[in-house]
C-alpha cells in the first residue's frame, strides 16, 4: 500500500481519545479476573469459617497487608511496562520492603516461641497445598491483566509478562487469605512468596509468547 | 524542515482530540524522522525500511492511546519503531550487524542522550555562532552541505568552510579542558 494512501486511511478514522483509557482497561481487566478467582476460592475451597472472628485478629491482617502491598506495587509496575517506554523502573525494588517486614515479624515470632516447635510453625497444616493454590488461583486475574495487554504495547515482554504474574500471584495470595487458617508470618513467608514467585516466574515464560503484537 | 518534539506533541494531543488534520500533518512529519531511524541502523534495506516505516505508522494509530502525554512524544515513538525493528529482525531471522548494536542501545539511554546533547551544546556556544550552526547542521542534525546551505541562506562552500573551522577550534577548546 501507498504510504500517503496509508496515512490518509489512518487519519480519517481519528475519534478522540482519552488519557484515561489504559487505566480503566487495567482495573476492567483485574476486577473480572479477581472476580474469577474470588468464585473460585469461594466455590472450590470455601472461606474459612471462622472469617468473622479472624478479621479482628492480627494474623489475618499480617497476611492481607504483605500480599496486598506486593500487589499494588507489581500492578503499578505491570501498567507502566504496558508502555512501549516504560521509563526507569528501579523503584521496582521496593518491593523487598514488605519481604523484609515479615522476615522481621517472623523473627519476632520465634523468639516468643520455643525452638521445638518452630518446624510446626513453619509447615503449617498446609504447606504441600498452599503455593500450589496460589498459582492456581492465579491463572483467571492473570487472564484479565492478558486481556489488558492485548490493548497495549509492551516492548520488554520477559518484564512485563513476570510483572503480570507476579500481579496475578500476589492478587491471589490476598485473596487465598479468605480461606487459609495459617498464622504465623514464617508461614506466610515461605510458601505464600513461594506461590507468587512460581507465578511471576511462569509469567516470566510466557510473557515473549503471549504479549506479541 | 525536520519537526520538534514539541511540534510533534502538539499535533499528537490535537489528533487524540479527534483533529484530523493535526494528525495527519503528525503521521505525515513521523515518515522522514522514522526513515531516519531505520535507515540509520539498517542502511540498504529499502524496502524492508519502507515496510517498517509504515508499520509504525499503523502502530501509533492502533496504540496511540498507550502515549503518556506526561511523557516525551519521541521517546515513546522510538520505543515502537525498535520493539517493530526487533521483532522484524527476529521474523526474518536476521541478525542486526554487530556495529549497530551500539545506535540500538544508545536509543535506550534516553537520559544519557540528553546529557551528551548538553555538553555539546555548552561547547558549540564557545565558537562562532556560523561555526556553530553550520556543525549542528552537518554533524547533529545529519542535512548534508547543501540542505545546510540553503537552510541558512548562506554558500555552499561557506558551509564547509566554516564546519572545518568550526571543529578544528572545537578540538583545540577540548584538547585545553583535558590538559
Amino acid at each position: 500500500m501507498n504510504t500517503d494512501d496509508l496515512i490518509a486511511s489512518l487519519a480519517h478514522d481519528v475519534q478522540p481519545v482519552g488519557r484515561h483509557g489504559p487505566g480503566r482497561w487495567l482495573a476492567a481487566g483485574m476486577m473480572a479476573g479477581a472476580l474469577g478467582t474470588l468464585a473460585l476460592v469461594g466455590a472450590g475451597l470455601g472461606f474459612r469459617p471462622d472469617l468473622g472472628v479472624a478479621i479482628h485478629g492480627a494474623a489475618f491482617w499480617m497476611k492481607g497487608i504483605y500480599t496486598a502491598s506486593l500487589g499494588l506495587a507489581a500492578l503499578a509496575a505491570t501498567a507502566r511496562l504496558a508502555r512501549p517506554d516504560p521509563g526507569r523502573m528501579g523503584w521496582v525494588w521496593i518491593m523487598v520492603l514488605p519481604v523484609l517486614g515479615l522476615a522481621v515479624v517472623g523473627a519476632v515470632q520465634m523468639a516468643a516461641t520455643l525452638p521445638g516447635q518452630w518446624l510446626a510453625m513453619w509447615l503449617g497444616h498446609s504447606w504441600r497445598m498452599c503455593s500450589a493454590l496460589v498459582l492456581v488461583l492465579s491463572v483467571p486475574i492473570f487472564g484479565g491483566l492478558l486481556w489488558f495487554f492485548r490493548r497495549m504495547a509492551p516492548t520488554r515482554l520477559r518484564a512485563a509478562g513476570a510483572m503480570a504474574g507476579l500481579t496475578a500471584g500476589a492478587w491471589s495470595a490476598t485473596l487465598y487469605g479468605l480461606h487459609c487458617p495459617e498464622v504465623s508470618a514464617i508461614f506466610v513467608l515461605t510458601w505464600y512468596t513461594l506461590g507468587m514467585g512460581l507465578a511471576a516466574g511462569a509469567g516470566a515464560v510466557l510473557g515473549p509468547r503471549l504479549l506479541r503484537w | 524542515m525536520r519537526a520538534s518534539e514539541g511540534e510533534l506533541r502538539t499535533w499528537m494531543v490535537a489528533g487524540l482530540a479527534g483533529d484530523a488534520d493535526a494528525y495527519a500533518r503528525l503521521l505525515r512529519h513521523l515518515l522522514p524522522v522514522l526513515g531516519r531511524f531505520f535507515r540509520r541502523r539498517m542502511a540498504g534495506r529499502e524496502s524492508e525500511i519502507e515496510d517498517l516505516v509504515q508499520e509504525v505508522l499503523i502502530a501509533v494509530h492502533t496504540r496511540r492511546a498507550t502515549w503518556d502525554p506526561d511523557r516525551p512524544f519521541t521517546a515513546w515513538l522510538f520505543a515502537i519503531a525498535r520493539y517493530k525493528m526487533i521483532d522484524h529482525f527476529r521474523q526474518h531471522r536476521s541478525h542486526c550487524p554487530i556495529e549497530d548494536v551500539e545506535h540500538i542501545l544508545a536509543t535506550e539511554g534516553f537520559a544519557e542522550a540528553v546529557g551528551a546533547r548538553a555538553d555539546v551544546g555548552r561547547l558549540l556556544a564557545t565558537i562562532p555562532a556560523k561555526q556553530a550552526e553550520a556543525i549542528r547542521a552537518t554533524r547533529i542534525e545529519g542535512l548534508s552541505s547543501a540542505e545546510a546551505a540553503a537552510r541558512g541562506g548562506i554558500g555552499e562552500s561557506d558551509v564547509k568552510v566554516s564546519v572545518h573551522r568550526g571543529l578544528k577550534a572545537l578540538a583545540r577548546r577540548v584538547k585545553d579542558s583535558i590538559l
